[in-house]
């Protein structure tokens, strides 16, 4: 190992020494949360898991083993995605945009060594989460299906070597990408963003169509086959994904030598990546930084539009400070176009979904298809919305950071702070909720009963997962991380999106599910009278419960936190 | 010790820095002036190799910051603005740190921090976490660092701000005699006392160009002004900018850079 590797190495260990050090002398209360959640997070991840390759097994589906397999492939190919995208995002905010890199440029330390000390870190931070709930998965499927004994540690090897293939690529297109790009690379990007927004709303179209087919027509084999061809590209042999399913379910039959092969496979390809990419950043990261800084900087005289008027006429009833906050929140939000381009791409994605659903209304569907597409609709919201707030709102407070003092002085109570926030989240959440659930239900041509109920439940999950997003946001704050991406991936936000995505489950169970299970009960009785029986919305009121918790009690903890936060 | 030669630097359409040259020999104090956003930060930036030129050479030590860059930054240490220091390390493990990344040979690293920390005055804080240190405290942390290896030039962004009166005097003395040893200085400041009390050689950069360079009496001699600094800075910055180039007054001794 060379010097500064080691001089690299020796400041990442002091570092986490004196954090650990730190919390435990001043903090550890907070080691037990993030222990006990850890743990919580794992046992249910686990628990879940447990019970659907347990029903599997003991139900005897047949082609179990073929569905495990498809199920894993897609499994990791949406995660490899999702780690491609957040470490590019935490890697160009590193090494293109933080003090440290800045402070590090000056000093006789090589451009390959910055390079590999913010990789390093990138993966730690975009993969942590994805190791800690891929293993209670993967140990799961281990007891159900009685593998050897050393599937288990093969396991973390497994992740580990996952993780580096997409961590590389992306760090080498993020090197390339800011070296190359035109000089304005704003444009540039949003037209790429825009064509891989387009082609995976078309694959999303296909997959749709495809769908339909399968649900709707008498093909069969043949349609069922064509929707599961749009996941192809899961299992191709050459597709990282699909080798570490290959050699996961090779040790679990006890293929020890087969396991190992596709081990190997991924280590040494996602090490041959990161080699390339390391060499490529001792030759042009100096360059790519110095491009960077070298961008477009026009002129441009910012002040209110009408859709400030138009937020703060939104929160009338809230002070006029609070007001002000909220419009303030708004503003930031408006103007950062990396928050309101994802949404442009969400708009684009519905825009496709309301293809979809126009199609589904010319074919003219069964009724029980429509409550069935319904479902899907509402809940594919849900998570939309959920994603949204674990990305937009939970960040919101700990990027006051190091300006909370700003916030601290003003003639205003910390909690008035924390209401506008919610105000802020819960107004943006239930428009954009009732968009999406109540404009395409109408396209789709639901039933009244069918589409109160879903307008009331997306409205009970977006203040739900408002309340959650802006309690924990206050509650574990990051004050020192100024990039929102590292906020949420890092333990807090992690911790945020499970909890935001299991209240979601139990909400939409709770509120949709007795009236979906109705709807089906009533198709295969054949009984054509409108409307349910009162049970189907028995699970109402305990939604909004559950919403009215959710939303209670993490605001409630977020503004303790936030009272007694000093700056 | 410093060699810009017709420096250009772009930020998009906007050029921030226009057929810069200027020397520094070795040795010197060299202090650089000129109004808020006229290109003070961006001349440094490109001493450290922190930017590249647009076109243009810049060598320190007689290395080329562009082909070179890893040689020369052995020779510099640069003091910015705005200190950096990782939260979670001590003052005494951040120069340890430093020592480590200039690769300094352990026994003379140890006596050397010793060394710094009582120059600064480290004693009292030192072993805490630099989350704790108030700007003052992050300020000096960052000159022992720079001056741990003892570098050929020193560059410092504004090094007074932040610092008690004791703590400037003590910094101003410190400077001299460095440069009196043989470090070359370069600093950059709106603090036109410090400039007028210490520097060799003062030069006044405005959008973008140096329009004048020279001691403090060549300066008057430009400007046609027996003042003070304060007057000398604002009768050339103010000449510039009513569209009377300083360089049509200067005396034909003075170097200046080619339009």
């Amino acid at each position: 190992m060379n010097t500064q590797a080691r001089t690299f190495r020796k400041l990442r260990v002091m570092q986490s020494h004196n954090a650990l050090r730190q919390l435990l002398a001043t903090n550890p209360v907070r080691i037990l949360t993030i222990l006990g959640t850890s743990l919580f997070l794992a046992s249910f991840v686990f628990g879940l898991s447990y019970f659907g390759f347990h029903e599997l097994e003991d139900n005897r589906v047949p082609f179990k083993g073929l569905i495990v397999s498809g199920l894993f492939d897609v499994l990791f190919l949406t995660l490899g995605s999702m780690l491609l995208l957040s470490t590019g995002i935490i890697l160009y905010a590193s090494l293109f945009t933080s003090p440290e890199t800045r402070y590090l440029l000056t000093t006789p330390a090589t451009a390959d060594r910055i390079f590999a000390s913010k990789f390093q870190a990138a993966i730690a931070f975009s993969s942590w989460g994805f190791v800690v709930l891929g293993l209670p998965i993967l140990f799961a499927y281990g007891i159900v299906a009685a593998v050897p004994w050393y599937f288990y540690p093969l396991l973390p090897i497994f992740l580990m070597g996952f993780v580096l293939l997409p961590g590389a690529v992306s760090s080498l297109a993020c090197l390339v990408l800011m070296r190359c790009l035109p000089r304005n690379r704003k444009q540039s990007l949003m037209l790429l963003g825009a064509v891989v927004g387009l082609l995976f709303g078309y694959w999303l179209y296909r997959t749709g169509v495809s769908a339909k087919t399968a649900l709707t027509s008498a093909g069969g084999r043949d349609a069922l086959q064509g929707f599961v061809d749009r996941f192809a590209l899961a299992s191709s042999p050459l597709s990282p994904s699909h080798w570490m399913t290959n050699g996961l379910l090779a040790a679990a039959r006890g293929e020890l030598r087969e396991s190992v092969r596709y081990l190997a496979l991924l280590w040494s390809n996602g090490l041959l990546v990161y080699l390339l990419a390391a060499f490529v950043s001792a030759r042009i990261y100096r360059k790519a930084y110095d491009r960077v800084s070298d961008g477009v900087r026009r002129k441009r005289a910012y002040g209110g539009t009408g859709l400030d008027r138009i937020m703060e006429s939104l929160v009338f009833y809230l002070s006029k400070p609070t007001r002000v906050l909220v419009v303030k929140d708004f503003r930031t939000f408006r103007r950062d176009p990396s928050q309101w381009a994802i949404l442009v791409i969400f708009a684009g994605l519905l825009a496709v979904g309301a293809g979809n659903f126009n199609s589904y209304y010319t074919a003219d569907l069964d009724t029980i298809d429509k409550y069935i597409v319904g479902l899907v609709n509402l809940s594919g919201s849900a998570v939309l919305l959920c994603a949204g707030l674990s990305r937009f709102i939970f960040p919101l407070i700990s990027l006051e950071g190091r300006k909370f003092w700003i916030l601290g002085l003003m003639p205003i109570e910390r909690r008035q702070i924390l209401l506008g926030k919610f105000a802020f989240a819960a107004t943006g959440s239930v428009l954009v909720g009732w968009l999406l659930v109540i404009g395409s239900e109408l396209i789709l041509g639901l039933s009244l009963d069918g589409l109160v109920i879903h307008a009331i439940s997306i409205t009970a999950i977006a203040i739900g997962l408002s309340g959650l997003n802006v309690g924990l946001g206050a509650y574990l704050p990051n004050f020192r991380e100024t990039d929102p991406s590292k906020i949420v991936v890092g333990f807090s936000g992690t911790v945020n999106m499970v909890l935001g995505l299991l209240f979601l489950v139990l909400t939409l169970g709770v509120m949709a599910g007795p009236m979906h299970a109705a709807a089906v009960m009533k198709h295969f009785a054949k009984n054509l009278e409108p409307g349910f029986p009162v049970w189907a919305y028995a699970g109402l009121p305990v939604g909004v419960l559950m919403a009215v918790i959710a939303t209670v009690l993490p605001l409630r903890a977020g503004r303790r936190a936030l009272e007694t936060t000093e700056f | 010790m410093i060699e810009l030669d017709a420096v250009y630097k772009h930020y998009g359409d906007k050029l921030a820095v226009e057929n810069l040259t200027l020397h520094v020999p070795g040795g010197e104090l060299f202090a650089c002036l000129g109004p808020n956003g006229a290109g003070k930060t961006t001349t440094i930036k490109l001493l450290c190799g922190l930017l590249l030129p647009s076109r243009g050479r810049v060598r320190v030590g007689g290395f080329d910051l562009q082909t070179e860059g890893d040689q020369a930054r052995r020779l510099i240490s640069y003091v910015p603005d705005q200190p950096f220091l990782y939260d979670k390390l001590t003052g005494r493990e951040f120069l340890q740190f430093t020592a480590d990344l200039y690769g300094m040979e352990p026994a003379h690293a140890a006596r050397r921090m010793t060394d710094v920390i009582e120059l600064f005055h480290l004693d009292d804080f030192v072993v805490d976490l630099t989350e704790r240190y108030s700007h003052g405290m992050r300020q000096r942390t960052v000159f022992a660092a720079a001056l741990l290896h003892e570098p050929k030039l020193l560059i410092a962004d504004e090094p007074t701000v932040g610092l008690d009166p004791k703590s400037i005097r003590e910094l101003k003395m410190l400077l001299r005699r460095l440069a009196a040893e043989g470090m070359t200085i370069f600093l950059s400041t709106h603090t036109l006392d410090i400039a007028e009390e210490l520097a060799d050689r003062i030069g006044i950069i405005h959008h973008g160009q140096l329009i004048g360079c020279g001691t403090l009496d060549e300066l008057r001699l430009k400007s046609e002004d027996d003042g003070s600094l304060e007057d000398v800075f604002l009768k050339i910055t103010e000449s510039e900018n009513n569209g009377h180039p300083a360089s049509e007054k200067l005396s034909p001794s003075l170097t200046l850079p080619a339009r």
